[in-house]
């Protein structure tokens, strides 16, 4: 089992600190990364360079970008709710935060770990729709006020299948690792911790996504629509709304918004890479090394998607979370509980 | 969507009602079109187009100089059939005039114009895509566009608004390099299509987004004058290739494409056939290209016409597009009345826009390919 | 069974547009870096007009003749100019193009009698300032009084010659007349007689 930092550190003010800190920094590195890395992969899709010209090979873009972003005045428009204005990119990027903390990145070290832990990963997920709700509704803006609307629906919508799949997962934890070796002892998995998780199948060797294909991809779907990723991006779909909720947002305001989806995104592959992918396990390199090139993988595909795709309307998108995806992950979940029942 | 459930929205126990603004700065409206649209949540109750925010007064202009001096404003009336409305000018001028064509200067007009509207489908392809969401294909059509672009700069000298129109034939002669780009560039899109298809029209989310959208029925395309490639994939098979072939077009042998449906997907397979049967016409028109002169031997400068009025029709990429010239004798028209198809198609906007979704609005916009310079001229 | 059918081949339409975009990674990428790359003009390329230096002149030919300053549809060309001293054509001594204004329709190269305008190719047509006017004349204004010089001879040894051809043509018509005159009392005589 990793071994948190409250465990190393005894003094929890030092740990909170680190912690945060390293969270902090994962972070924004992933988000320079990720931000420059879409780029170029839609470069390569669409047989272009992307940025090309700070850096090498424009690695460097994104840092300059956001020099610019920080340095930019901060518009405030008329006749905005002012609270909720100012909160929202505060409420869209807090949880990100809480949320990366509780991944067990290695089989050795993590941030946090509780048994609780999946809870609190949808728990932080369901924040953000209200952060983008409180910046669509206080920014006196109809483009934005539909974003928000769409986005609170559609996220309301993909909890479901997106909770639905990852319970199958929890049983089979719960089935497969009633012996679970932790420190010396043996020990019945709890199906709720992500470290349980990851440790049921890599002790198994076997990973949940041979044995739950199906919930993988009802997963992987309803992640991208949690994230707002293309083809689920109504919320923003720059086409109909503009930029949707944060239109009226610009500067850092904005940037936050910028580091908040991709940190999301970044979230949302970490946990499908503990829930399906087996996390850190994985042979020869060091299990950090394995979690995140998993991870990569997972962010990759979905510039792959979002880069491949049209986006739906938003009643196709209701239809197609309520008549496809719940139904089809509520079947999932009671032929896993069968099996596991009878195995 | 059908209006059972506009009227079920309109029922509701009070009206919760707004307008939006949809235009004139919006990221995916064709040009500078302002909708003004009475929303009912995401849904459209009325749709009020506004236009004129590209006005330049090109009908006006047309009566404040000479015949030839008009000639460049042609192709930026629409400037994305630029050859086909360059050439459409010069065609209704030497019917005016009574001025004849060299018949290699002919094939050669049917050709350009033709890789214009090749042209123009592949843009409004990548943009109708835009549209709706799908980035990609917007860029793997302006790869194959760009083709076409170079091979209309290659002999004509600009990429986008022509001029290559002379009152009785064409400024520059087609070469061998010329005919073994295009035939090359043929084989290309020829190529491109399956991809097209599997990347679009078969995908799901695109027909689900296009599949009984934005029904224009024949009636309505009727009723507002609706021509091009929207009246054929409402099921009327009227092309003025056809219906009174100009220039060379008699000769050659190609198919209208129609559809019944009258919807966004309906519009999109009409278009992409569309580019298939212009592929032919070229084909046809290359084999049997015609040796000889390519311009009068004295340019013409100076129209020369009875007094009367004019009215000349071809078929640009978005429909029938017409003019009408009242000449006075003399060399400056004393008007001259442009029929462009994208005004016709806009003012059946409202009553296709009434009762869809917001996101619908977008895609209906982009499927009947309106160019805003041609609306507002 | 349409249900299960429809979110299958949904899903497979899906799988084939994901293998489309994926064939396209390795592929070679068809854009130019512009400022450091440019693209190659087409031979045809219209920009801006500029007057061509006739080799057998060794300059610009342009007569002022003002066929294209009327024929322009953005009445962007100013010219003057006119007859010189000593010189048989007509000189323009002023060329000026408010290239802000011209739309590069070529209708002024169409015109020009003696095809002494050509399209530049210039580029990135872009610039600082509002003003865009230049005098196409002004690279040729170091040639003009060598041109002169030479067409002033030129002109001077035609119009010598054709005097002399004239003179000789006058002498010639004269001799005829005088011959004639000659003829005429034998052949007057015949006639009296």
């Amino acid at each position: 089992m990793p071994r948190t930092l409250l465990d190393i550190f005894p003094n929890p003010l030092i740990a909170v600190g680190i912690g945060i800190t390293a969270v902090m920094t994962v972070l924004s590195v992933n988000t320079l990364f990720c931000i420059w890395f879409e780029r170029k992969v839609s470069a390569w899709i669409q047989l272009r360079m992307g940025p090309m010209e700070v850096g090498f090979h424009g690695t460097m873009q994104t840092v300059a970008d956001m020099v610019k972003l920080l340095g930019k005045q901060l518009v405030t428009p008329k006749g905005i709710d002012k609270p909720l204005y100012h909160l929202a990119p505060i409420v869209v990027f807090a949880p990100v935060v809480a949320a990366a903390s509780l991944m067990p990145f290695s089989e050795s070290v993590a941030i946090t770990n509780t048994n609780i832990g999946l809870v609190l990963v949808f728990m932080f997920g369901g924040f953000a729709s209200i952060g983008i709700f409180m910046g669509g509704w206080g920014s006196n803006n109809k483009y934005a006020l539909l974003g928000a609307m769409r986005s609170v629906a559609q996220n309301i919508s993909y909890e479901i299948p997106l909770i639905l799949s990852s319970l199958s997962v929890v049983l089979l934890v719960g089935a497969m690792g009633r012996e679970f070796a932790v420190d010396g002892g043996v020990i019945q998995a709890n199906g709720m911790n992500l470290a349980h998780i990851t440790g049921v199948q890599a002790q198994r060797g076997v990973w949940f996504l041979l044995l739950q294909p199906l919930a993988f991809i009802i997963f992987f779907i309803a992640v991208l629509a949690e994230t707002n990723r293309a083809p689920f991006d109504i919320p923003e779909a720059e086409s109909e709304l503009i930029a949707g909720f944060h239109t009226e947002y610009s500067g850092m305001r904005f940037g936050l918004f910028f580091f908040a989806e991709f940190s999301n995104m970044f979230i949302g592959a970490m946990v499908a890479t503990i829930l399906f992918l087996g996390g850190w396990d994985g042979p020869v390199l060091p299990g950090p090394a394995w979690f995140f090139l998993k991870t990569y993988f997972l962010v990759f595909c979905m510039m792959w998607i979002r880069w491949t795709y049209p986006r739906l309307r938003f009643d196709q998108l209701m239809t197609f979370a309520w008549g496809i995806l719940v139904p089809l992950s509520i079947l999932n979940l009671l032929i896993t509980a069968f099996l596991v029942k009878v195995f | 969507m059908n209006s059972g459930v506009l009227d079920t929205l309109q029922r509701g126990v009070e009206e919760e009602t707004y307008y939006l603004n949809m235009g004139p700065q919006h990221p995916s409206m064709h040009g500078v079109l302002r909708l003004l649209l009475h929303m009912r949540g995401e849904m459209v109750l009325e749709c009020e187009p506004i236009i004129g925010y590209a006005h330049r007064a090109h009908e006006k202009m047309a009566e404040n100089r000479s015949y030839i001096q008009f000639l460049p404003n042609t192709s930026r009336i629409d400037y994305l059939s630029g050859m086909i409305y360059n050439i459409a000018f010069c065609q209704a001028i030497e019917k005016m005039a009574g001025i004849d064509v060299p018949e290699r200067a002919e094939v050669i007009r049917v050709i350009v114009c033709e890789l214009n509207r090749i042209q123009s489908h592949l843009l409004w392809f990548g943009t109708f895509l835009l549209d709706i969401g799908g980035i990609t294909p917007f860029l793997y059509c302006f790869d194959d566009r760009e083709e076409i672009l170079g091979i209309l700069d290659r002999v004509s000298g600009s990429r986008l608004t022509y001029s290559y129109g002379r009152f009785g034939g064409v400024t520059a002669d087609i070469d061998d390099v010329f005919i073994s780009q295009t035939r090359s560039f043929l084989d290309r899109l020829r190529g491109r299509l399956p991809m097209y298809e599997g990347l679009v029209t078969k995908n799901v989310i695109f027909r689900d987004r296009c599949k009984g959208v934005g029904v224009i029925t024949v009636d309505q395309a009727r009723a507002y004058g609706v021509t091009g490639p929207v009246l054929r994939a409402s099921g009327v098979a009227y092309d003025v290739r056809k219906a009174e072939p100009y220039g060379v077009y008699d000769r050659y042998d190609f198919e209208i494409p129609t559809r019944t449906s009258g919807d966004c997907l309906a519009r999109y397979e009409v278009r992409v056939a569309e580019m298939e049967q212009s592929c032919r016409i070229i084909e046809q028109a290359l084999d049997a290209l015609p040796e000889g002169a390519i311009e009068p031997a004295k340019m013409v400068k100076k129209v020369k016409s009875a007094a009367g009025e004019y009215y000349f029709a071809v078929e640009s990429a978005r429909g029938h597009f017409g003019m009408y010239i009242v000449s006075d004798g003399t060399d400056v028209a004393s008007r001259i009345k442009l029929r462009t198809p994208s005004f016709s198609v806009m003012s059946a906007a409202p009553d296709v826009l009434k009762g869809t979704m917001i996101a619908d609005v977008i895609a209906i916009v982009g499927s009947v390919d309106v160019v805003l310079p041609e609306i507002d001229r | 069974m349409s249900y299960v059918g429809s979110i299958l081949s949904g899903f497979w339409s899906l799988l084939n547009g994901l293998g489309i975009t994926a064939r396209h990674f390795g592929r070679k990428n068809v854009t130019l870096t512009y400022p450091h790359e440019k693209p190659e003009l087409s031979g045809e390329f219209r920009s801006l007009i500029s007057l061509i230096q006739l080799p057998e002149l060794g300059t610009h030919d342009c007569v002022a003749c003002l066929q294209c300053e009327k024929i322009c549809p953005s009445y962007c060309i100013k010219i003057e100019g006119g007859k010189v001293e000593g010189m048989k054509r007509k000189r323009a001594s002023k060329f000026e193009v408010d290239f802000a204004l011209c739309s590069l329709c070529g209708l002024c190269i169409d015109v020009c009698p003696t095809d002494t305008l050509e399209y530049s190719k210039l580029y990135d047509e872009a610039g600082y300032e509002r003003e865009w006017v230049f005098d196409l004349l002004d690279p040729f204004e170091s040639l003009e009084e060598e041109f002169r010089e030479k067409q002033r001879e030129v002109d001077a040894k035609v119009a010598a010659e054709k005097a002399k051809k004239k003179a000789a043509a006058l002498q010639a018509k004269a001799e005829a007349e005088a011959a004639a005159a000659q003829d005429s009392p034998t052949s007057g005589g015949e006639v009296q007689s």
